[in-house]
């Protein structure tokens, strides 16, 4: 696999992207120590940062989980997943300030070094009621740092997609880390019931939209076609396919995407080689088939990414016969050049 | 036919109806940040008006003592004495300083000493966080102050926080409690004196140097009740403006739930 990674390169959506971020951040900001300094001006200026960034971190991480389900529940939310990265890496930041704060504040200038006083001040680990959690903060701080250093495409490219998706699905992990860390701390003193009350909503709303996104997604996968021997399988009528656009089929546990554009009809595997984005869900733009999560291309009669680019997904036969489609279940080498099957008008 | 919407990061123009949906989706964010950021400031506890004068250096006289632990009397009116806590650096006791100045000027024990160092304050109580004991003070004299008169008050038994004088009466907010255990510990691990504090029904709050039953002073065997709502009982003493309460490690009683100063 080459080092194409610099296709997805700064531009102008992302940078808007970024902007809005910033404004968040900074509206966030504004709005908790204004609020505090205001109502509750006794407070100091390491409690303002503490708290402002480790409350506004978590609420990153809310909008961030929210994503994921959104896209696949409507298509119209794929732009925000286009950047998302950018949010995780700010989260992680303001995460990092947070925890760094908390550890200068509480453990530095001591008796024995910092991150051992971490894990070591509180030792009733066996006590719900009384539990260190900041240990619990620390963790989930440690799963944000590894998601953060690996969030630049090299490092998919160079760890494979697998393992950079098992490591990104550790993101839950942190939430629960979080979540704990928060119930466990913070709650157990502040005791206005509406910061926890706050906290399930959001706990609900992520549970309910991943929910939803599973179910359209087994929905999608009973649209389709179960294949699983060499003979040719028959998938679909010809004008069941837009122009320019794919229908998905599910032969032997994986997906193909036929596409239709310029009266052919050519099939790839449906798996961008970026991050398995769902190719059959994009669009031919400029001869290409172009991934819907962040634009990755492939020639349609090779499934081979366009020069510079090296990546390359596997090919499938299609013949057409009657205006019905049919598929040869079994993939072709990556990258093999198929002849489009011609749709006669 | 309707139009194939399709976005593409890398290129700059949105389709019109995506672009309505992310306006949407903006404000409903808006709307979230603005909802998250009230609820989380709005509803915070109060904070203590406790200070910590962390960039400006006083200075102040009186007589030095290392009992029960190492402090500066001084004469407030006729007969109406304060003991002010001494302390180190961070999250130190003033050991380290106290032998600067010894090393120098020898025994201070009952002298008149000028002290440096940044002042803490809080409801009445004061401490002071040396500063360049290497150089300050400069000369020791006699102690114009009579003895000290420490009364004996009987046996008690209340409940409260074991907490760290520095964080407490100081810049730490909150300087108590579950999220403030761990540094409690760190600052008497230490050599900050550990001080027991209650708070009465009247909303008064009350805070006792601790010591062992014999009045020596005790750091690494209480860590493990510092921080949490415990019962104590002992022998309380009088010390002008502080109690001092001499007790028995083993009689610390643990109790669940979040202690009364918690309401603070
Ligand atoms: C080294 C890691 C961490 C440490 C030492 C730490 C420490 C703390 C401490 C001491 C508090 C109580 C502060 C107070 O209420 O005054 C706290 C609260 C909190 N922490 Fe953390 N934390 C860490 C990591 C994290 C992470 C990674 C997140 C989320 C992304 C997080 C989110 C929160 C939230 C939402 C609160 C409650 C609100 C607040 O009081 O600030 N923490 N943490
Ligand atoms: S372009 Fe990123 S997954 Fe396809």
């Amino acid at each position: 696999m080459g080092l194409n990674y610099q296709l997805v390169l700064w531009n102008k959506n992302k940078k808007v992207y970024d902007r809005f971020i910033l404004l968040f951040v900074l509206l966030y900001l504004l709005l908790f120590w204004g609020i505090t300094l205001i109502t509750n001006s006794n407070t100091s200026l390491e409690t303002l940062t503490i708290r402002s960034s480790g409350t506004l971190a978590i609420l990153l991480l809310h909008i961030i989980l929210s994503i994921g389900p959104l896209a696949r529940i409507n298509k119209k939310f794929l732009p925000l997943l286009y950047n998302r990265r950018h949010l995780g890496v700010s989260m992680f930041l303001i995460a990092l300030i947070h925890g760094g704060f908390s550890i200068f504040q509480f453990h530095m200038l001591g008796d024995v070094n910092p991150i051992y006083s971490v894990f070591t001040s509180n030792l009733d680990y066996s006590s719900l009621h009384d539990f260190p959690f900041q240990v619990l903060g620390f963790l989930a701080l440690l799963i944000l740092f590894a998601m953060a250093a690996t969030s630049h495409d090299f490092w998919l490219a160079n760890l494979s997609a697998k393992t950079w998706k098992t490591l990104h699905m550790l993101v839950y992990v942190a939430y629960a880390l979080i979540v704990s860390h928060v119930f466990l701390g913070a709650f157990q003193q502040e005791t206005s019931p509406y910061m926890p009350v706050l906290m399930g909503i959001g706990f609900v709303v992520l549970v309910i939209l991943h929910i939803s996104a599973g179910i359209k997604e087994v929905k999608k996968d009973k649209q389709t076609y179960e294949a699983s021997d060499e003979d040719w399988k028959y998938v679909c009528e010809i004008d069941e396919i837009e122009e320019d656009r794919a229908k998905i089929f599910i032969v032997d546990h994986e997906r193909i995407a036929i596409f239709k554009y310029e009266n052919k009809l050519s099939a790839i595997h449906n798996v961008c080689k970026h991050q398995g984005g769902p190719l059959g869900e994009g669009k031919i733009i400029d001869g290409c088939i172009t991934c819907p999560w962040h634009g990755y291309q492939y020639l349609p009669q090779n499934g081979q990414s366009p020069p510079p680019f090296t990546e390359k997904v596997a090919t499938y036969y299609v013949k057409i016969e009657d205006k019905k489609v049919y598929v040869l279940p079994k993939p072709l080498d990556e990258g093999t050049e198929v002849s489009p099957a011609i749709i006669e008008s | 036919m309707k139009k194939d919407e399709f976005y593409i990061g890398y290129i700059n123009q949105i389709p019109s109806k995506i672009k309505r949906k992310l306006k949407f989706t903006v404000w409903i964010l808006v709307l979230v940040v603005i909802v998250f950021a009230v609820v989380f400031s709005f509803f915070q506890n109060k904070f203590k008006n406790s200070t910590f004068e962390l960039t400006n250096v006083s200075e102040i006289t009186g007589t030095f003592h290392s009992k029960p632990y190492p402090s500066v009397r001084i004469e407030l009116s006729p007969n109406d004495y304060k003991n002010v806590l001494l302390l180190g650096f961070g999250k130190f006791g003033p050991d380290k300083d106290i032998e600067n100045m010894e090393s120098r000027l020898n025994s201070i024990e009952g002298k008149e000493v000028s002290i440096k160092g940044n002042l803490i304050y809080y409801n009445g109580k004061t401490l002071l966080q040396i500063a360049d004991s290497e150089k300050f003070p400069v000369m020791k004299k006699e102690s114009q102050l009579p003895e000290r008169k420490i009364n004996s008050l009987g046996e008690i038994e209340i409940e409260g926080e074991v907490i760290d004088p520095k964080c407490y009466f100081g810049v730490m907010k909150p300087g108590f409690g579950k999220i403030h255990r761990s540094c409690a510990v760190r600052c008497i691990s230490g050599g900050i004196p550990p001080v027991f504090t209650t708070r009465s029904k009247e909303g008064n709050s009350e805070y006792f140097m601790i010591t062992d039953s014999k009045g020596n002073k005790i750091n690494h065997d209480i860590l493990e009740y510092v921080g949490q709502p415990v019962k104590v009982k002992g022998a309380l003493e009088q010390l002008d403006n502080w109690f001092i309460l001499k007790l028995n490690v083993e009689d610390i009683e643990l109790l669940k739930g979040n202690s009364k100063i918690y309401s603070n």
